[in-house]
C-alpha cells in the first residue's frame, strides 16, 4: 500500500515522488545551494526510547561512532533532559524494564544515567484469574527470608521505571557522548527522495523535508516514530492488526505501606478480570503504578470519579468478584461507600493481593485504547523500523518497551556488522539480519499476549474452566514456569 | 552432463584473440578466463575426462602468447557476464550468493592479515591498497572502499557493460564518489594494467574472488597476478574445488535444477583444487609464505558457513603472503 498524502506535509507515495523529484531538481538546478540537502548515515525520525537507545548504541560503539547520525522530534528536548519530579511523585507512564534491556542499557552507557532512586526492581509475580480465583505465582525459589542486597540483583524479574527517567537519561548520555545533530522541535513535513547529479545517484535516498526547512538525506533512516509512523507510511509498509475495544487506565497510587514483603523483595500483582487485566506494579516506597485494561465505557467512569471513589474501585478491582465490580461500574458516585460495604462480605486473603491503596495522585489518571498492530515487514530499502513503529503490543505484559529495546540492539548490532565488512549500511541486504531476529520473536510475542487476552475476557463459557486448570497446571510445573519467567525477563527466546 | 562433454582437450585451438576489447579477466565471477582463447596456439595437455584425470594443466601456460594482452580473458566467459550486468546488484537476482558471500571475504582477509609477522604494527592492518582482479559489478569493490582501513580500491574487468553498472551503482553512495579517491575502476586486463616499478608501490591485498575458476590458464594468469602484491602484502582468492560434489552443487544443482545461479555461469573443468593451488606456490620457492585456506558451504536459506575441511569439497577462501 502506497503512503498517503498528508497534505502539506506530504508522505508521498512512491510514484509521486518521482515527480517531485523532478520539481526538486528542476527548482534545484536553478536555485542556489542554500537548500542542499544535508547527508547523514542515519536519520532517526523520533526521540522516544527506541530511537534515544538507538542512537546511544551507535554513538557508543567505536565501530559505529563515526557515522553522521541525525535525530528527528517533534517535541522540545529540553523539556525531557531537565525532567525532574519530587521523590514522592511518580510520573503515570511507566513500564517495566527486563534485565534484558537493563543489561544492554549498562552496555551502551545509559543506565547509570537514569535517576536510580527512581527505578524500582521488583521480584516476584502474583497473577490469578478473576474469575476462578486460580493462581500463579513468579519468583526466583526465593525463601521466605528476605535475601542480602547483592542476591536481589540476580533474582530480579523487572524494573519499574518511568519513561521519562528512561528518556531523561538516554538524552544525558546521549549529551555526554555528543556528536548527533539534533533537530527537535522539528516537525516532518514531508519525506521524498534524494536528488540525482552528475556525480551522485540519491534517487533511492530518503530525503526527509522538515518545518524547520532543513532537508537530510539519509543513507539510512530510521522510523522510531510511534505507532502512527510516517516513516512506515513513506517506506509503503502497512501494519495490520486490530483495536481490542479496550483501555488501558493508568495512574500512581499511594499505599498503605511500602508491600507485604517490605522494601526488599516487591510484587507485582495481576488479575485477569472479564473486561480485561488489572496490574499494580510496584515504584519505590509506598507507591505503585496501575495499568486496568477495561472497556472505553467502563475507563470513562473511572476517570469521571472522585479520588476517593477511584481509589476504592482500584480496591475493589483486586478483591471484589467480577459481578460487584461490574455494579460499582454503574454507579455515579459512592463507590468508596459501596466498596468498605462489599468488601466485609467478600472473604480473601489480604496478603495475597496488593496492599490497601489509601490515595490516588491528582492528575495522573489518564486512559489510552489498546491496540495490536504488527508491521508487514521491519525493513525497506534504505528504511528501518523500530519499536511502536514495527510494532504495537498488548499492554498485559509489560513487553512493549522492551521489544523497542529488542529492536534497537539488534538493529544496531547489524549496523554494526554491515560497518565492519563495508556494506552499505542502508541497503536491505544489510538489514535482513535484523529482520529475521526479531520478526519472529516479536510475533510470538504479540501471539502470545494476544491470545491472553482473549482467554481471559471471556467470563464464562468452556474456556473458563480450562484456563483455571492451566493456570493451576503451569503453576505446578516448574519448567514451564521458568520458561514464562524468562520471557518475563527478556531473556532470548531458544526455538531451535 | 556436463563433465561427458569434456573428453576432447579443451583448450585447444581457439582462434585469435577476441576482437573484443582489452580483456583480461573478469569478474568475481567472471573473470578472467585466461587466455582467452585466442592467445594461443598451443594445446594444452588436455585432460580427457576430468572424471579420469584428476589435475587440471596447472602448469601448461599457452607457449606463444600472440596477444598478450588479452591472455586471461576467455570471451564467452565475458559475454555471459556482461549479460548478468543489470541484475548484479538484484539483492534477490542471481548474484545473491556473491552478495551473501562477501562479509566472508572480509573475514577471510582480516585473518590472513592477522597472521603477518608484523600484524601488531597498524601499518599492515590499516591505510590499505587494493587491487580487485575481477571486480565485476563492485560487490566486493565497494564493500572494501568503504572499509576505515582502506586507503584506496582499484578494481579491475574486462567487461566494459558489467563496468558500466559498477561505476553506476557506485554513484549511489557518496562515500565512493571518485573524487574522494578511495575507489577507482578501470576497464582493463591483469595483463594490461601497468606493473608498478617499485615493488614498495605494490598493493597490500590483491584480490581474486570467484575469478581463478573462469580463467584458461591459471598458471601464467597467477603469475601475473602475483607480481602486482607488494612484499608483505598477500594475495586473497576464492574459487570452486573440482570435485563430484561441487559438479553436482554448483552445476546440477545450482545452474540446473534449482536455477539459483544462471546456466552456463561455471566450467566445471575450470575448477581448480586446493593442492593445485598450495603446488603452485610453493614451486615459488621462497617467494610465498604458507597460505590460509578456509573452506565455506552454501547452505540455502542460511547463507554461507564456514566448514573446516571443506575446501577439499567446494568452494574456498586461499590466501598466501608475499614474503620477498
Amino acid at each position: 500500500m502506497d503512503a498517503l498524502v498528508r497534505s502539506r506535509g506530504a508522505y508521498v507515495c512512491r510514484s509521486c515522488t518521482r515527480s517531485l523529484r523532478r520539481q526538486w531538481l528542476r527548482g534545484h538546478s536553478y536555485s542556489t545551494a542554500a537548500t542542499t540537502p544535508d547527508i547523514y548515515d542515519v536519520v532517526c525520525v523520533g526521540g522516544g526510547p527506541a530511537g534515544l537507545s538507538l542512537l546511544t548504541a551507535l554513538r557508543a560503539n567505536p565501530v559505529t561512532s563515526h557515522l553522521r547520525v541525525a535525530l528527528v522530534e517533534a517535541q522540545d528536548l529540553a523539556k525531557v533532559r531537565s525532567w525532574t519530579l519530587p521523590p514522592d511523585r511518580f510520573s503515570n507512564r511507566c513500564s517495566s524494564l527486563t534485565p534484558a534491556s537493563v543489561r544492554f542499557l549498562e552496555s551502551i552507557g545509559a543506565w547509570n544515567h537514569l535517576a536510580r532512586d527512581r527505578v524500582q526492581p521488583y521480584h516476584e509475580m502474583q497473577v490469578w484469574d478473576g474469575v476462578t480465583g486460580a493462581r500463579i505465582e513468579f519468583d526466583w525459589g526465593l525463601g521466605s527470608a528476605p535475601p542480602a542486597r547483592h542476591a536481589v540483583e540476580g533474582t530480579t524479574i523487572a524494573y519499574m521505571n518511568e519513561n521519562l527517567n528512561l528518556t531523561s537519561g538516554l538524552l544525558k548520555r546521549l549529551d555526554e557522548l555528543g556528536g548527533v545533530a539534533v533537530f527537535d522541535g522539528a516537525k516532518v513535513e514531508a519525506i521524498t527522495y534524494g536528488p540525482e547529479t552528475e556525480e551522485l545517484d540519491l534517487r533511492q535516498w530518503p530525503l526527509v523535508h522538515l518545518s524547520s526547512g532543513n532537508q537530510l538525506c539519509a543513507r539510512l533512516l530510521v522510523g522510531a516514530d510511534g505507532a502512527n509512523s510516517p516513516v512506515r507510511s513513506f517506506a509503503g509498509i502497512s501494519a495490520p492488526g486490530w483495536d481490542y475495544d479496550r483501555h488501558g487506565v493508568v495512574a500512581t497510587l499511594e499505599m498503605e505501606g511500602d508491600g507485604w514483603r517490605g522494601d526488599q523483595i516487591k510484587i507485582a500483582y495481576q488479575r485477569f478480570l472479564p473486561t480485561g487485566p488489572v496490574a499494580m506494579l510496584p515504584m519505590p516506597g509506598r507507591f505503585s503504578t496501575l495499568v486496568w485494561s477495561t472497556t472505553p465505557a467502563n475507563a470513562a467512569v473511572l476517570k469521571s470519579l472522585s479520588r476517593k471513589d477511584f481509589v476504592a474501585m482500584v480496591n475493589a478491582a483486586f478483591r471484589l468478584s467480577p459481578v460487584d465490580l461490574a455494579y460499582m461500574h454503574t454507579q455515579e458516585a459512592g463507590q468508596a461507600d459501596e466498596y468498605s460495604w462489599r468488601i466485609q462480605h467478600t472473604p480473601h486473603d489480604p496478603r495475597a493481593v496488593p496492599q490497601e491503596v489509601v490515595a490516588v495522585q491528582e492528575g495522573t489518571v489518564a486512559s489510552f485504547p489498546l491496540r495490536l498492530r504488527h508491521a508487514d515487514t521491519y525493513i525497506a530499502e534504505r528504511v528501518a523500523l523500530v519499536g511502536d513503529a514495527a510494532h504495537t503490543v498488548h499492554p498485559l505484559a509489560g513487553q512493549g518497551l522492551n521489544q523497542g529495546q529488542g529492536d534497537v540492539q539488534s538493529l544496531a548490532k547489524t549496523i554494526e556488522y554491515a560497518v565492519t565488512h563495508g556494506q552499505d549500511i542502508g541497503v536491505t541486504m544489510s538489514l535482513e539480519p535484523y529482520l529475521s531476529e526479531r520478526y519472529a520473536a516479536n510475533h510470538v510475542l504479540l501471539g502470545v499476549c494476544d491470545k491472553l487476552h482473549k482467554l481471559y475476557s471471556a467470563s464464562s463459557g468452556p474456556l473458563v474452566p480450562l484456563r483455571s486448570v492451566g493456570l493451576s497446571a503451569v503453576n505446578a510445573l516448574t519448567p514451564l514456569k521458568s520458561f514464562l519467567m524468562n520471557r518475563a525477563a527478556g531473556n532470548p527466546l531458544k526455538l531451535f | 552432463m556436463r563433465p561427458a562433454l569434456r573428453c576432447l582437450p579443451r583448450r585447444a585451438i581457439r582462434p585469435t584473440p577476441p576482437a573484443l576489447q582489452p580483456p583480461a579477466f573478469t569478474a568475481a565471477a567472471a573473470a578472467a578466463a585466461a587466455a582467452a582463447a585466442a592467445t594461443t596456439t598451443t594445446t594444452t595437455p588436455s585432460q580427457a575426462h576430468p572424471a579420469l584425470s584428476k589435475s587440471r594443466s596447472f602448469t601448461s601456460t599457452p607457449t606463444h602468447l600472440h596477444n598478450p594482452a588479452s591472455a586471461s580473458v576467455n570471451e564467452t566467459e565475458i559475454s555471459h557476464f556482461s549479460a548478468l550486468a543489470s541484475s548484479w546488484w538484484d539483492p534477490h537476482g542471481p548474484s545473491r550468493p556473491l552478495h551473501l558471500m562477501n562479509p566472508l571475504r572480509h573475514d577471510f582477509i582480516r585473518r590472513c592479515l592477522s597472521t603477518s609477522p608484523d600484524s601488531s604494527s597498524s601499518s599492515s592492518t590499516t591505510n590499505l591498497r587494493y587491487l580487485d582482479v575481477g571486480c565485476g559489478g563492485g560487490i566486493f569493490a565497494e564493500s572494501a572502499a568503504r572499509l576505515p582501513s582502506t586507503r584506496s580500491v582499484t578494481a579491475i574487468d574486462p567487461s566494459p557493460t558489467i563496468l558500466a553498472v559498477a561505476r553506476d551503482h557506485a554513484r549511489r553512495d557518496p562515500t565512493l564518489a571518485p573524487r574522494r579517491g578511495r575507489l577507482a575502476y578501470v576497464n582493463t586486463t591483469i595483463e594490461q594494467l601497468p606493473l608498478p616499478e617499485r615493488p614498495a608501490d605494490r598493493y597490500d591485498v590483491v584480490t581474486l574472488f570467484e575469478v581463478l575458476e573462469h580463467v584458461d590458464y591459471p598458471a601464467a594468469f597467477l603469475d601475473r597476478v602475483g607480481a602486482f602484491v607488494r612484499p608483505g602484502g598477500w594475495l586473497v582468492l576464492s574459487t570452486i574445488a573440482r570435485t563430484w560434489t561441487s559438479w553436482f552443487t554448483t552445476k546440477l544443482v545450482a545452474e540446473d535444477v534449482l536455477g539459483m545461479v544462471p546456466r552456463g555461469t561455471h566450467d566445471w573443468d575450470k575448477y581448480v583444487n586446493e593442492d593445485e593451488l598450495r603446488g603452485y606456490f610453493a614451486s615459488k620457492g621462497a617467494e610465498w609464505g604458507a597460505p590460509q585456506v578456509m573452506g565455506v558451504v552454501y547452505v540455502p536459506g542460511a547463507g554461507w558457513k564456514v566448514v573446516q575441511g571443506s575446501e577439499k569439497v567446494g568452494n574456498y577462501f586461499f590466501g598466501v603472503q608475499k614474503l620477498h
